[in-house]
């Protein structure tokens, strides 16, 4: 099974042609006053979002653009531009999607 | 005269209490209820199972086993690992088919061969067989290996390590499961852990969907799903989750006598017992919970192999199947407790390592749990590595193991 990522400047392409950038971590921190723990949490700590996340990708066999994709890591589908990861399948959800994935057994 | 099936385990009640609950029923979680029984006479446990014991990654790996890994704090570990399967073949008394037939990693570059050099030194260090390989040795080991110039990436020579080999997953499932309920731990499947209860700083219980417990002692052991089963007290861990695909081709007589890789072509594979070529492949790059398996794998794996192995052309795979696989960013696990939550263990992140050292982890967290002091080959593992810019230097790349490598 594949999937389909949408970049903005080319459109709906093959996953492949595009590299995963990582879930969206929000601003980097602010240097003044940084502490290795407040670094650590934005570097390396993720979400892990069973459901829909913001995430980066970035269009390399292609125009090169950066952009963002909220995409569904249950089912691997992108979601429609402006679905908000809360607003979706689980409204009560803080945006962290389900507690724990459904069983996609596809075996 | 048949019997038909039957379990190696029995049923118990469901408890409203436990001494120790372990949420998660794959190898690191049964391993720990076993010992906990075993070794500290600790038999008030219970193993939370979702689904069915080894429907993760226990019931899903490739079975590789090994002990020559790249920093000493890691073959420490993987080492006794490795020694611990005949001792359990013999405890259990359950044939595990430990099969030690060694495992050549092969080199394609002048920059592989140097990482195995150093990685041949460390596990020579710490007393590990491990030895380099020019490519005419790597052909008699595995005379259809193509060491000519014509493949993609030529083969320069390998890394090998005679006291690996492989072992049946389900068996290891089973017989831990057998060996730990026959001592009184119970094993509770189609059960789900959907909260964890925290007073003072302390655990105090867990809900799932077959009701509460009550209990001081969690240890959260479910695999892939760690970082989610962690998130349920907040904590947040440095993962991702990436789905990791496997394949086995019809039988064949016996032709390939080692486990062989190579980083390279991201390619692995081994013969079983039965004659077929089981195969794994790289990750997908990109994270996510599913199953899925891709036509885009099997085709990586059929010219990888066909490029290493010209002789396997026209070999048919018979079956394709995927599990997740939990990676850091130093491809470490993360193993801890106490902190911050007095009571609570942590043993995940084991990515696509943590079959082979299932047991040996399981023995010394059973003693972390019981003494609540950190054994010494586990120190290094602890989570605050992270914070204290300590990341454990497994893969020589920059630190940062995510989808993207
Ligand atoms: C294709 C593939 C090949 C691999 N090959 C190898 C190999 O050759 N050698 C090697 O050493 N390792 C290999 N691995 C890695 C290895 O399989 C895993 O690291 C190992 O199985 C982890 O064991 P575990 O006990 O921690 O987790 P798992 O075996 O994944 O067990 C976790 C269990 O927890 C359960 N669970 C999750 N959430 C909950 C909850 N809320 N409540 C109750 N239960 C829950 C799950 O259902 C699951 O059964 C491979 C992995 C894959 C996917
Ligand atoms: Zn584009």
């Amino acid at each position: 099974m594949s999937f389909t990522i949408t970049c903005p400047i080319c459109g709906k392409r093959n996953l492949y042609e595009f590299r995963f950038g990582g879930e969206d971590r929000g601003p980097r921190p602010e240097e003044t006053d940084l502490t290795p723990e407040t670094w650590a949490q934005w570097a390396m700590m993720n979400d892990n979002v069973s459901g829909i996340q913001k995430e980066w990708w970035y269009h390399r066999d292609g125009c090169g653009a950066w952009f963002t994709v909220l995409r569904d890591t249950c089912t691997n589908r992108e979601m429609e531009n402006g679905t908000r990861p809360h607003d979706a399948e689980n409204p009560a959800s803080n945006g962290q999607g389900r507690p724990y994935p459904p069983f996609v057994d596809r075996l | 005269m048949f019997f038909g099936p039957r379990r190696f385990w029995g049923d118990n009640p469901f408890k409203s209490s436990y001494e120790a609950v372990i949420i998660g029923g794959g190898v690191h979680g049964l391993a720990t209820a076993y010992y906990l029984a075993r070794d500290h006479g600790l038999t008030d446990v219970a193993v939370i199972e979702r689904r069915y014991i080894g429907y993760g990654g226990a019931g899903r790996n490739t079975a590789i086993v090994r002990a020559n890994q790249r920093t000493p704090e890691n073959v420490r570990l993987y080492s006794e690992g490795l020694k611990l399967w005949p001792e359990l073949i013999d405890e259990l008394d359950f044939n595990l088919m430990f099969f030690d037939c060694g495992n050549l990693n092969l080199a394609h570059s002048e920059a592989g061969m140097g990482a195995f050099r150093l990685q041949v030194a460390t596990a020579q260090f710490m007393g590990v067989r491990s030895e380099l390989l020019d490519a005419k040795q790597c052909q008699e080991l595995v005379p259809l290996l193509d060491i000519s110039d014509r493949p993609k990436y030529p083969i320069l020579g390998g890394m090998y390590h005679p006291p690996g080999g492989t072992v049946r997953h389900d068996a290891v499932v089973w017989g831990l499961a057998r060996g730990a309920w026959a001592r009184g731990v119970h094993i509770h499947q189609q059960t789900e852990v959907t909260g964890i209860d925290t007073a003072d700083g302390r655990v105090t219980g867990v809900r799932t969907t077959r009701g509460n417990i009550r209990t001081p002692k969690v240890l959260i052991a479910t695999g892939a799903y760690g970082a989610q089963t962690a998130r349920l007290v907040g904590i947040r861990l440095p993962i991702q989750v990436l789905t990791i695909q496997a394949m086995v081709s019809q039988p064949l007589k016996p032709f390939l006598h080692h486990v062989v890789s190579s980083g390279t072509y991201h390619c692995y594979c081994h013969q079983s017992l039965k004659g077929e070529l089981v195969t794994g492949a790289h990750m997908d790059p990109w994270p996510n919970y599913t199953t899925q398996v891709t036509a885009e794998y099997l085709k990586h794996q059929a010219e990888a192999l066909t490029d290493l192995m010209p002789a396997l052309k026209s070999l048919k795979f018979m079956r394709i199947w995927s599990g997740l696989a939990d990676m850091t960013p130093d491809m470490a696990p993360i193993i801890d407790g106490n902190d911050p939550v007095e009571g609570l263990y942590l043993d995940c992140g084991w990515g696509y390592f943590g079959f082979k050292s299932g047991p040996i982890t399981g023995r010394y967290l059973a003693r972390f749990m019981v003494e609540e002091c950190c054994p010494d080959i586990l120190q290094p593992f602890s989570l605050k590595r992270y914070r204290e810019n300590r990341l454990m230097g497994e893969i020589s790349t920059p630190p940062n193991y995510g989808p993207w490598n």
